[in-house]
């Protein structure tokens, strides 16, 4: 087996756990939601049961979410309920700050950043920021950054590149704010042209996948970018690939039901286009919280705490719903208003480090926390 | 987005022929193995220029030769005077921006039989900017058959004209200032197609109250339609109320998340302040109750209240009584009697958030961000806030924090050590250059988004982030290299003619070709030095000599002579 590879996918806004997986027999949860933001149990609309001994609830996927269904079926992914921060904070951006930092306040970085810090991996592009910025997770490493593989090459087949490219190795000797940039550019400019960039057509090496991804779905190239680095063999070990648009204060049902389709499908490609390669990768889908159990007048729902983590990968023992279910009664809600958090995400991203990817002590990236196993992995 | 957009930068630039004939991949291989022969190391650049481009660079969209003219004739200290006094309407700018015209292309396209609409393919002017709001409810109304691009033609007017005002504007500062209200304030124009109707309105409240008062500032953007739609207060009733907009208005808008202690209580009376009358920071309870505040803030859309009553077709802020919540309500330990008269409610949070000190420490603390340096020293910050809490009532309050934010001696002290964000380069290059906006496709959004930069089309409600370190990427860096090199090109859409044949005199030698374009964004120094190593490294030794270049191999040397000045410190930078 190659060297694991660990792929964050995060979802932005605050996603509702609850609407993705629903506890569908539950009298309070009925009673809190309007029909259309909660799986039904018959009809056409109904969601797939999942199979599971957590807790005696008629858990329902979305219908949307029917590819992950399969994968949750096929025993390739579990679900972990109720997890979150443990500090009560339903703001967004605090709540993302804390969840990516996993440490104290003040602590440099983010998890992934001292992940990499502490095990060094040797390869030429160990971490993969999907997207335009880097992520809080990242943060204080050196992680590439970039949409596609492609965007690192310099000046992409211009007649300038090379001069340019001497010019920025000599022009910005001093400790300035942009040296750094520079230097990982020239480094990952290089290190791309020897991979993707065909010097005799002048073009880009394209990316054939061996399962077609989904049109018109922003998963679909950010995914497509992650297996791309996986196969090219660059040593990746972690990627994160962000998914906006969760936020659904107003009427939710639609939009909610287009992102879990979205979510669903690509990832499914993602998988079947790793192939071969799935027992080397695992893939975390979080968010910074999830969102409050009544809905609000306007068809749609606040921020709230608790909410679902899904882990996907064929070593971890799938099918399966694990953490503790705390239930919904009020007397059960965080402040009266929210699913309680019973499992502390850190524990679940622990357990994928310690098991997946062989790192034997996390006490260097997730201080003070001593994790209790949620049990993933046998 | 749907509008259309040009090429990317490549390899879809540099396939094609040239005019010359010549094809462009012959044309890039003749002046690669120009390049090739010569590459040599270079020693780092000398930074000469810096000081006296600092100011301009960080009042406005970057220096340009005349302004360095009138900045040094008259002092910074008058220009700032003159920046800040400059009436919000500038009448050329205001020609400019009605002789602009911007692509509008879609297909045919029907909902059902009977119920079609013909293509369009042609230039439009940008209308949408100067119409009254209420003429552009009809957008929203999908009786009436239209192509979304119609829909969401509003934003892109404003997008468009961003780029232009960025460019063109003579009152600069505020154009600065405007786009920093945009980033706090932020709204995705093309969230929807009412975020889109309501934009133009949205972005003139904020150029109009850019130097004004904080409070009126802020009243305005809580009944500006495109945040009531973005932000989800429109439809906000009891009850449960919807806390999208309070918790932004607390957390983003006014006190900020570093006030946000949610985690350390959540009991209302132990928030330090709460026993002596005011909580100085917020929990959750507060944006509960702020939101209760705000039930009823919609639009004059035209929608449906209640049997037999509608909303107004105003396109403006409209009150709905009878959805507001109107019960007793404690906002930072201050209480609100029941049954009070409309708006009383959110407009006394409006109050209480705008006068609090912790507003005035997160608003000078991001301007100061802006206008200055990363990480202000916290003795600036307390300096410029109690002059923000002490002028909260002045009609120019914010003109104020910006006259002491750059008399403060830091100022002039503090190096430049701010990356220009995507948006921010780009202007500054055209700027520099003198380029003519003319912008017919709005491509230029979708380059600036590959640099992470999304043009007023920002989807999380924080705005651009404004910290150097969260643009000094490889990525980001690697866009502005290819904006540097094709900007001024015809496929880019921003700029009327070729560099060549705006050169001041027809030339074929190197310092004729490139010498215009350095020094004209670096000053005689840095433009010389930035010539010099372009000519360094194309192994050309005799500056004045002939070089024999075909036209595109002109326009070539032109735009790597930007390129090499736009890739400096001094350019970078601000």
């Amino acid at each position: 087996m190659a060297e694991p590879v660990l792929v964050v996918v995060f979802l932005r806004g605050g996603a509702d756990g609850l609407g993705l997986v629903s506890p569908a027999s539950d009298p309070d949860f009925i009673a809190a939601r309007p029909e259309d933001l909660r799986v039904a149990r018959s009809g056409d609309s109904a969601g797939v049961k999942l199979a599971q001994d957590l807790a005696d609830v008629d858990f329902r996927f979305h219908p949307a979410a029917a590819p992950l269904a399969q994968l949750y079926a096929a025993g390739d992914m579990s679900l972990i309920h109720a997890c979150g921060l443990t500090e009560a904070t339903r703001s967004h951006f605090d709540a993302e700050a804390r969840i990516e930092r996993a440490a104290q306040s003040g602590s440099a970085g983010g998890w992934l950043g001292r992940w990499l810090a502490v095990t060094k991996p040797a390869g030429d592009l160990p971490a993969l920021a999907v997207g335009t910025s880097l992520p809080g997770s990242l943060r204080g490493s050196g992680a590439a950054v970039a949409a596609e593989l492609g965007d690192m090459l310099l000046a992409r087949g211009h007649w300038l590149a090379p001069s340019l490219r001497q010019r920025l190795s000599a022009g910005f000797g001093s400790h300035g704010p942009i040296d750094r940039p520079i230097q990982d550019l020239l480094h990952l400019s290089d290190l791309m042209a020897g991979r993707i960039w065909s010097e005799t057509s002048g073009e880009l090496k394209p990316y054939h996948p061996t399962q077609p991804y989904p049109d018109d779905n922003p998963l679909s190239q950010p995914l497509m970018t992650v297996a791309q680095a996986i196969k090219l063999g660059l040593g990746t070990r972690v990627a994160t690939v962000d998914f906006p648009g969760w936020d659904t204060h107003v009427r939710q049902a639609g939009p909610f039901g287009a992102l879990v389709g979205q979510l669903s499908s690509a990832l499914m490609a993602f998988w079947r286009d790793l192939g071969r390669l799935q027992p080397d990768v695992s893939v975390v889908v979080m968010s910074e919280f999830g969102r409050r159990l009544r809905a609000n007048a306007s068809g749609g729902t606040d921020h709230g705490r608790g909410n679902l983590m899904m882990v996907l990968g064929p070593q971890a023992r799938g099918g399966r719903m694990l953490g503790r279910w705390p239930g919904l009664a009020n007397d059960a809600l965080d402040e009266g208003a929210d699913l309680a958090v019973t499992t502390d995400y850190r524990a679940v991203l622990s357990e994928i480090l310690v098991r997946h990817m062989a790192t034997p002590d996390t006490a260097a990236i997730f201080p003070d926390f001593t994790a209790k196993l949620p049990g993933l992995w046998r | 987005m749907t509008f259309p957009h040009p090429s990317p930068p490549s390899p879809g630039a540099v396939q094609g022929r040239t005019r010359s004939g010549l094809s462009r991949r012959a044309f890039n291989q003749h002046l690669l193995a120009l390049t090739l022969a010569s590459v040599a190391p270079r020693p780092a650049l000398a930074l000469a220029d810096l000081q006296s481009d600092l100011w301009l660079n960080r009042l406005t969209f970057g220096a340009t030769p005349a302004l360095r003219a009138e900045g040094a004739a008259i002092g910074v200290t008058a220009w700032l005077e003159a920046q800040l006094a400059m009436p919000v309407g500038d009448p050329a700018l205001d020609q400019r921006l009605a002789d602009a015209r911007l692509l509008i292309r879609y297909p045919a396209g029907d909902d059902g039989p009977g119920r079609d609409w013909k293509a369009r393919d042609d230039m439009a002017p940008l209308g949408c900017l100067t119409r009254d709001p209420a003429e552009a409810v009809d957008l929203l109304d999908f009786e009436n058959l239209m192509d979304y691009a119609e829909r969401l033609r509003p934003a892109h007017e404003v997008i468009n004209a961003a780029l232009i005002r960025a460019v063109h504007a003579t009152a600069q500062l505020r154009e600065v200032v405007t786009q920093f209200w945009h980033d706090h304030f932020n709204v995705n124009a093309t969230k929807n197609e009412m975020t889109a109707a309501f934009f133009p309105s949205h972005d003139a409240l904020l150029r109009t109250h850019a130097f004004g008062n904080f409070r009126t500032l802020l009243g305005e953007v809580a009944r500006s339609p495109a945040m009531l739609y973005y932000l989800n207060n429109d439809d906000s009733r009891a009850s449960p109320a919807n806390e999208n907009f309070a918790r932004e208005l607390l957390e983003l808008h006014t006190l900020g998340a570093g006030n946000y202690i949610n985690d350390t209580t959540t009991s209302w009376h132990a928030v330090p302040g709460a026993a002596q009358g005011l909580a100085l920071a917020y929990i959750d309870q507060d944006v509960y109750e702020v939101a209760r505040a705000f039930t009823g803030w919609s639009v004059g859309d035209g929608r449906f209240v209640s049997d037999g009553v509608t909303a107004p077709q105003s396109g403006r802020f409209h009150y709905v009584e009878a959805w507001h919540d109107p019960y007793q309500k404690r906002v930072l330990a201050v209480e609100f009697a029941a049954n009070r008269a409309p708006m009383a409610d959110g407009d006394q949070v409006l109050d209480l958030l705008a006068t609090h000190p912790g507003t005035a420490h997160f608003i000078c603390r991001k301007l100061i961000r802006r206008l200055l340096a990363d990480d202000p020293d916290p003795a600036m910050v307390d300096r410029i806030a109690a002059l923000f809490l002490a002028q909260s009532a002045a009609p120019d309050q914010i003109a104020q924090v910006i006259r002491a934010v750059v008399s403060d001696p830091a100022f002039a002290a503090t190096p430049p050590h701010k990356l220009r964000r995507p948006f921010e380069f780009l202007a500054a290059l055209y700027r520099a250059t003198g380029a003519q906006m003319v912008i017919p496709e709005n491509g230029f959004a979708y380059q600036l988004g590959l640099a992470g930069w999304q043009q007023h089309e920002y989807g999380p409600p924080t705005g651009h982030p404004d910290r150097t370190d969260r643009w000094a990427s490889a990525t980001t860096l690697n866009r502005m290299v290819d904006a540097a090199l094709y900007a001024h090109e015809e496929w880019y859409g921003c700029t009327d003619r070729s560099l060549y044949d705006r050169l001041p005199e027809p030339a074929d030698t190197m310092a004729g070709l490139a010498l215009p374009w350095t020094v004209a964004m670096l000053g005689q120094t840095g433009g010389q030095a930035a010539m010099q190593a372009l000519a360094d490294a194309l192994g050309i030794a005799d500056l004045q000599q002939p070089l024999n270049l075909a036209a595109d191999e002109r326009q070539g040397i032109c735009a790597a002579a930007i390129a090499y000045a736009a890739l400096t410190q001094q350019f970078l930078l601000r």
